[in-house]
C-alpha cells in the first residue's frame, strides 16, 4: 500500500511553514493531519479567522485540583498553523492527530506520580540508585553534545538554523528535515518513560492515518505534518508485511483521561521567548518572524539586515551612536562570520556578534537591551470578540458589565474614583453599594495579578471609604485572564483560590494576615474565615512581638472597617484577642535588646497600641500593666522603657508624681549618662507636647544636668540633643518657655537661645563631641 | 604528551635557528605548522592571505592536519578568534582590547604570521611615537642633498603594509598620544596615503588591514577617540574565565618559553601551577575561589602573564641557583615581587592573605606558606 506524504518540521520554524506551503501546493491533499490534540479541532475555525493575529496559544488545563495545563503556542510562522490556513483557503480538510488532550494531561499525572515515587524509593535504597539517574542525564546530554561536536556547531539552535532555515529548496528542506528527525532518532536513548509516551503517541497518530485511509481517502491524498522526530515512527502505521503499529480500538478505548477544558487564547512573543522545551527555537521570537517575512519577500538577507538595522534604531532612540556604516560594516561581518562555517546567509549567533563588534564595541551590555527588543520584540496576539471565551472570561466580561465598567476596557488609562459609603439617592440596593461592588472586584483582579486595574494611594481624611483607580485594558490583561483559568471558573472562585494557596504557602503569620485582609478587601467573607482558622493555628507558636503587631494592625483594620465593606469580621476578635493577650505577655522581655532591634520593636508597640485603643474588646488593663512593667524595669532598653512611660502618660495611666519620681530616678547621677538620655529620648519620641505640658519634668531634667560633672555632661549632651533634633522650632519655643518659668527668665529670650543657631566655638565643641569615646 | 612534544619541537627549532635570537617571529618558531597548513589547503583563500580563514583559524586554536598536530596558541573563546579572523577577511581593522596579560599581542602576532607568514611589520606605540612612524619620514641627508624622492623616503610599517596588502601591527595604540592616534583614522578610512613632497598618492593593495591592540587598565593610557573607535572592529579579550583554562594556558607558554631560554630547569609541577594560578585568581577576583572569603585586591593587574614570567623567573633561579627544580622559596621571591607592587598597601594585602587564606589551606601549601611568611618578616 502506499504511503501518504509526510512533511517533517519544527515547531516554530519560518523555512518549514514556508515550504510547507509550497508542498501541500505541489501535492494538492484532499486531508492535512496535523501534529496537534485531536480534540482541538473545534478551534480551528478560530484560528485563522481574519481578525484572528498571531501568536495565539491553545490551553488545555485539568478542570480539578491541582491544576495541570498543556500549552500549544502558534505564531504565523509555525508550519502547523500555515498548514491550518492553507486547508482553510483551499477548503481543504484538516484534523489533528495528536493524543486528545485529556490523555496529555492524564499522562503529565502520571508520570508525575511515577517520578514522586521513584524518589521516594529511592530515598529509601539509599545512594545506589543516583548513580543510573545521572547516566540517564548524561547520556541525554550526549545527543546534542555530539551534535555539537559532530557540526563544529555551538549549538543545536545554530546548527539547526544554519543547516535548516536557511536552506533554498523546499525539497532540501523535505529531506533534510526528515533525516534530520531519523538521525535523531538514532542517537537519542531516552530514558524508558518518555519511550512509552513517545510509543504511545505515535500509535494513536497512526492510527489516524489508518482511519482517515478507512475513511475512503486514498494515502497519496494526505499530507502528514509532524516534528520530524516522529516522521519514521508513522511510517509504521501500515507495514510491508500488512502489520499496523497503530493503536487498536481496545487500547484507545483503554487509555486514562482526567477531565479537561481547552481554550484559544492570544499569546505574545515575550511569553513565547520564555518558555523552554516545547518546540525549541522561539528564544528570539521577533527575529523568526524576520525571516518569516524574509521568506515571504523571497530575499535571503532581508533578516539579517533588518536585524541589524532595527537594532542600531533602538540605540539611535536610546541616545547612542549608531551609524549606517556601522550595520553595514556588521552586516558584512556576519556574512564572514557565516561563510567560515560554509554558509551564504549568517545565523542569528552571527548577527549577535557582528553587533557586538560593530555596534558595541566589543562590549554585549552596550547593546543588551536593544538586542532583547530586537529579538523578543513586544507583539501581542488577539483573536476577534467573543472567540471562545474561557468560563473565567465570560465571568469577567458579565461583571464588567454589571457594574457598569465596560467603558474603562481601552487601551488608554482612565481614573475611577470609587466611594464606597451608600449612595441614599437611588432606590436599588445594588445601584446604592455600586461603587462598593466595583472595589470588590477590582481588588479581586489586583489579588489575581490581572495588570487591567491599578490602585493608587489616597489622602488620609477619607481612606476608609475613598479609593482611586486607574484602569487601562492591554492584551497582557486578556492573557493573564486566561491564565486564571487555572484557578477556577469565576473572577470569585479564583480568588480563594489564589488566597487559599497563599494561606498554605504562608511561614510567617503576617503573611496570612495579609491573606485575610486581601480577602476583606474582595469581600470574600468565606475565605476571611477561612484564613482566620488558619491563623489561628500558627497564633499558638508566634514568638516575636513585631510579627504580632503587624499581624494585628492589618486584622484590626478588617475588623474597624468591616462594616463599610459589609464583612462579617466578628470572628477576627477571639484570634485579636489571643494576640493581644500573647504580646501583652511577652512585651518586656522583648525589650531586652540593642538599639537597631529597639527602632522595630517601638513600632510594633505603636501597633498595638493604636489596635488597643480602637477595639473595646482588648482589655485595656492587660496592656496598661504590660507597659508598666516595661516602663520601671530596670534590665531593658532604656530607649524601650522610656517609649513606654511616653505611651503610658499619654493614656494618663501615670500620675505627674509617679512621672517625677521616675524621672530623677532615670536621670541621677551615677546612672551612666548614655542609658539616662536613651530613656530620656524614648520618653520624648511619643509625643512633645504631652512632654512640654509637665512642668515638674523639666525641673528635673534642669536638676539632673547641673548635677553632672563636665564629662559626664560631655556625654550625656550627645544623646540628649539626639532627643531633641526631632523638636520642631514651635515645640523647642514651648521648652524654652518652661525652662525660662523655671530659671525666673524672660521665655522669649530662652527661645532665642535655644533656636538660635550654635556660634562657630559651640559647633566646633559638638563636633569634637562626635567622636567622643564612650567605651570607658 | 602534547606538551612534551611542543616542548622538544621548540627546543630542536631553537637549535637549529640562529642560536643568538632572543626570540624569534612566531613565523618561524611554527613554521612546520604553517607549511603544513598551506600544503593542506582546500578553502577558498582570501586575496593577499597565504591561507584560508579556516586554517587560520585551526593555527590559532589548534587541531591536527594530516599527520602535523597544531598546537593550540590561543586558549580561550574560539568564537572570539573566528570575529577576529572574520573581520579581517572584510578588510576592515581590528582592534583587540583587554586587561594587561590577556594575550592581545600574542594574538595579533600570530594572526599575521598565519595570514600574511609576517608578523613584523609592528608599530610599537609609546607615549613618544610620532605620526611619522605611522606615515613615512625621510632620510633627512638624502633628502637635503636630493629634495625629496622616493628614495628618501622611510616608509613606516603601515606605508609598507598597505604597499603589499597585507596587515600590519599596531601596538598599544592607547599608549600614543590622541593627536597621533588619529592619523590612522584616515588612513583606515581612505585605505590610501598621500604624500605631497612627491605628489603622489598610494593606495592600499587588497588585503591590506591593521590590527592594533589596546589596554584597559593600565595607567598612563589615553582614551581613544569614538572616530578611530568606529573604524575598528572591537574585540575585548577576557580574563581566562576559570582555574583549569589559566592553568593550560600557564602551562604551555611555561613550556614554549623554557625551552627557548634554555631555562635549565625542571617545568614546574602540576600543583606549583595550580598553586601559582589559584592565588593570582583569588587576589585578581578579590575572593577565594569557592566565593566564601573577600580578600583584598593589590593594586598590580596579576594577569596570566605575570603567571607565566613568574614561573618562569622560579626556574631560572632554580636552574641557576637551586637544584633545578622549583623550590618553595624560589616560588615565594617571585610571588612577591609580582605581588606587592606599591610597598604599603600591597603588602598588607599580602601578608592578610598569606594568614587568612593560605594558612588555612593545609599541610599541602604549608611549604610555600612559611617561605613567603619567612619574606614578610619585620
Amino acid at each position: 500500500m502506499k504511503q501518504p506524504y509526510f512533511f517533517g518540521i519544527r515547531h516554530l520554524s519560518p523555512a518549514g511553514a514556508y515550504y510547507l506551503r509550497e508542498f501541500l501546493e505541489e501535492k494538492q491533499p484532499k486531508l492535512v493531519l496535523v501534529e496537534g490534540p485531536s480534540d482541538f479541532k473545534d478551534m480551528m475555525g478560530d484560528m485563522v479567522k481574519e481578525e484572528t493575529k498571531p501568536p495565539i496559544a491553545i490551553l488545555a488545563y485539568t478542570k480539578e485540583a491541582p491544576v495541570r495545563t498543556i500549552l500549544y503556542p502558534f505564531a504565523e510562522y509555525s508550519p502547523e498553523y500555515q498548514a491550518v490556513c492553507w486547508c482553510q483557503e483551499k477548503k481543504r480538510e484538516c484534523r489533528f492527530m495528536d493524543l486528545p488532550s485529556e490523555v496529555f494531561l492524564a499522562l503529565q499525572q502520571a508520570v508525575e506520580q511515577l517520578e514522586w515515587k521513584e524518589i521516594m524509593e529511592q530515598e529509601a535504597e539509599g545512594e545506589n540508585n543516583e548513580v543510573t539517574v545521572s547516566e540517564h542525564k548524561l547520556r541525554r546530554k550526549d545527543v546534542y553534545e555530539r551534535l555539537s561536536e559532530a557540526t563544529g556547531e555551538d549549538g543545536q539552535e545554530t546548527f539547526w538554523e544554519r543547516s535548516m532555515e536557511h536552506v533554498l529548496e523546499m525539497e532540501q528542506y523535505h529531506q533534510g528535515s526528515n533525516v534530520f528527525g531519523a538521525s535523531l532518532r538514532g542517537m537519542d536513548e531516552k530514558p524508558d518513560r518518555d519511550m512509552a509516551e513517545t510509543v504511545i503517541r505515535e500509535a494513536y497518530m497512526c492510527r489516524q492515518i489508518k482511519k482517515a485511509v478507512a475513511e475512503g481517502i486514498a494515502p497519496e491524498d494526505i499530507v502528514v505534518v509532524t516534528g520530524s522526530y516522529h516522521v519514521e515512527g508513522l511510517k509504521l502505521w501500515q507495514q510491508e508485511d500488512g502489520s499496523s503499529f497503530a493503536m487498536t480500538d481496545q487500547e484507545e478505548q483503554s487509555l486514562k483521561r482526567v477531565e479537561a477544558s481547552h481554550t484559544l487564547m492570544p499569546y505574545s512573543y515575550y511569553r513565547l521567548s520564555t518558555r523552554a522545551g516545547y518546540g525549541a527555537g522561539n528564544k528570539a521570537p521577533a527575529y523568526y518572524e524576520l525571516l518569516w517575512e524574509g521568506r515571504k519577500q523571497q530575499d535571503d538577507d532581508y533578516a539579517a539586515s533588518c536585524y541589524l538595522t532595527k537594532l542600531a534604531v533602538y540605540q539611535r532612540n536610546q541616545g547612542n551612536a549608531a551609524s549606517s556604516a556601522q550595520v553595514i560594516e556588521a552586516l558584512r561581518l556576519a556574512k564572514a562570520l557565516a561563510a567560515m562555517r560554509g554558509g551564504a546567509t549568517p545565523t542569528l549567533r552571527d548577527l549577535q556578534d557582528a553587533a557586538v563588534t560593530c555596534l558595541g564595541e566589543g562590549n554585549f551590555a552596550k547593546i543588551s537591551l536593544a538586542v532583547a527588543d530586537t529579538e523578543i520584540g513586544n507583539r501581542i496576539g488577539a483573536l476577534p470578540e467573543g472567540v471562545s471565551r474561557t468560563s473565567i472570561q465570560e465571568d469577567f466580561y458579565r461583571k464588567l458589565k454589571e457594574w457598569n465598567l465596560e467603558k474603562y476596557r481601552d487601551l488608554t488609562a482612565q481614573d475611577l474614583k470609587l466611594d464606597l459609603r451608600e449612595n441614599r439617592k437611588v432606590v436599588s440596593k445594588k445601584s446604592a453599594f455600586l461603587d462598593l461592588h466595583r472595589s470588590f472586584f477590582l481588588h479581586q483582579l489586583r489579588v489575581l495579578g490581572i495588570s487591567f486595574a491599578k490602585e493608587q494611594a489616597v489622602s488620609q481624611e477619607n481612606a476608609t471609604w475613598a479609593e482611586h483607580w486607574v484602569l487601562r485594558w492591554t492584551p497582557e490583561s486578556e492573557i493573564e485572564l486566561v491564565e486564571s483559568a487555572l484557578k477556577g471558573d469565576t473572577i470569585a472562585q479564583a480568588v480563594s483560590f489564589v488566597l487559599k494557596e497563599q494561606v498554605e504557602k504562608a511561614s510567617q503569620m503576617s503573611h496570612v494576615a495579609k491573606a485575610i485582609e486581601d480577602a476583606f478587601f474582595c469581600g470574600m467573607a468565606q475565605a476571611v474565615q477561612y484564613a482566620t482558622s488558619a491563623l489561628q493555628g500558627m497564633a499558638v507558636s508566634a514568638v516575636s512581638v513585631t510579627e504580632l503587631a503587624e499581624t494585628a494592625h492589618r486584622l484590626s483594620v478588617v475588623v474597624q472597617y468591616g462594616n463599610i465593606r459589609q464583612v462579617e469580621s466578628q470572628v477576627l476578635i477571639p484570634i485579636l484577642q489571643q494576640l493581644y493577650y500573647r504580646s501583652c505577655l511577652i512585651l518586656a522581655d522583648s525589650c531586652i535588646c540593642d538599639d537597631s532591634a529597639a527602632k522595630e520593636i517601638m513600632v510594633a508597640m505603636e501597633q498595638w497600641n493604636q489596635v488597643a485603643l480602637a477595639h473595646d474588646f482588648l482589655e485595656e488593663d492587660k496592656w496598661v500593666h504590660a507597659l508598666e512593667d516595661t516602663a520601671f524595669r530596670d534590665d531593658l532598653n532604656t530607649m524601650l522603657s522610656g517609649f513606654a512611660a511616653a505611651i503610658l502618660m499619654e493614656r494618663s495611666k501615670l500620675t505627674t508624681e509617679q512621672l517625677r519620681a521616675e524621672v530623677q530616678r532615670r536621670l541621677s547621677k551615677g546612672v551612666p549618662a548614655e542609658l539616662g538620655a536613651g530613656w530620656f529620648e524614648g520618653l520624648s519620641k511619643k509625643n512633645p507636647y504631652a512632654l512640654i505640658a509637665r512642668l515638674s519634668l523639666w525641673e528635673s531634667l534642669d536638676q539632673y544636668i547641673s548635677s553632672l560633672e563636665e564629662e559626664e555632661f560631655k556625654r550625656a549632651l550627645v544623646f540628649l540633643r539626639r532627643a531633641f533634633a526631632d523638636f520642631s522650632a514651635r515645640e523647642k519655643d514651648q521648652v524654652a518657655e518652661n525652662l525660662g518659668e523655671i530659671w525666673g527668665l524672660n521665655g522669649s529670650q530662652v527661645s532665642e537661645v535655644v533656636n538660635g543657631q550654635l556660634d562657630g566655638d559651640a559647633m566646633e565643641v559638638i563636633e569634637g563631641l562626635e567622636d567622643f569615646d564612650f567605651d570607658f | 604528551m602534547l606538551l612534551s612534544a611542543l616542548e622538544i619541537n621548540s627546543r630542536k627549532l631553537g637549535e637549529h635557528m640562529e642560536e643568538q635570537i632572543l626570540r624569534l617571529p612566531a613565523e618561524q618558531l611554527f613554521q612546520k605548522e604553517i607549511d603544513a597548513l598551506i600544503k593542506a589547503e582546500k578553502d577558498p583563500i582570501p586575496t593577499g592571505w597565504k591561507m584560508s580563514p579556516k586554517s587560520v583559524k585551526t593555527y590559532i586554536c589548534g587541531g591536527k592536519v594530516g599527520r602535523t598536530v597544531i598546537t593550540p596558541k590561543y586558549i580561550g573563546q574560539e568564537r572570539l578568534v573566528e570575529i577576529a579572523i572574520a573581520t579581517l577577511v572584510t578588510d576592515r581593522a581590528l582592534l583587540l582590547i583587554g586587561e594587561p596579560g590577556t594575550a592581545k599581542s600574542w594574538l595579533s602576532e600570530h594572526l599575521t604570521a598565519a595570514i600574511n607568514g609576517d608578523s613584523t611589520k609592528v608599530v610599537q606605540g609609546t607615549a613618544g611615537t610620532t605620526e611619522e612612524q605611522i606615515r613615512y619620514s625621510w632620510n633627512y641627508a638624502m633628502l637635503i642633498a636630493q629634495g625629496p624622492s622616493k628614495e628618501a623616503m622611510l616608509k613606516s610599517p603601515i606605508f609598507h603594509a598597505m604597499e603589499t596588502g597585507t596587515i600590519a601591527r599596531m601596538e598599544e595604540i592607547s599608549r600614543c598620544a590622541s593627536e597621533v592616534q588619529d592619523a590612522l583614522i584616515s588612513i583606515l578610512s581612505e585605505k590610501r596615503i598621500s604624500v605631497p613632497e612627491l605628489g603622489m598618492e598610494v593606495a592600499a593593495q587588497k588585503g591590506f588591514s591593521v590590527i592594533a591592540t589596546a589596554n584597559t587598565r593600565d595607567k598612563g593610557v589615553n582614551e581613544m577617540s569614538a572616530a578611530l573607535k568606529r573604524r575598528f572592529n572591537i574585540v575585548v579579550l577576557p580574563s581566562p574565565d576559570n582555574l583549569q583554562s589559566e592553568m593550560d594556558i600557564v602551562r604551555t607558554r611555561v613550556a614554549q618559553l623554557s625551552g627557548s631560554l634554555d631555562l635549565n630547569a625542571e617545568l614546574p609541577e602540576e600543583d606549583v601551577v595550580e598553586k601559582v594560578c589559584t592565588i593570582f585568581r583569588e587576589l585578581r577576583l578579590g575572593e577565594t575561589l569557592d566565593r566564601t572569603q573577600k580578600v583584598k585586591t593589590p593594586t598590580g593587574v596579576l594577569s596570566t602573564a605575570e603567571a607565566i614570567s613568574l614561573l618562569c623567573n622560579s626556574m631560572a633561579l632554580a636552574g641557576s641557583f637551586g637544584d633545578g627544580s622549583i623550590s618553595a622559596e624560589d616560588l615565594a621571591a617571585g610571588l612577591q615581587g609580582a605581588v606587592v607592587k606599591d610597598e604599603d598597601k600591597d603588602a598588607i594585602a599580602w601578608k592578610e592573605y598569606l594568614e587568612n587564606v593560605m594558612k588555612k589551606r593545609g599541610s599541602q601549601w604549608l611549604g610555600l606558606y612559611s617561605a613567603c611568611k619567612e619574606l614578610n618578616k619585620g
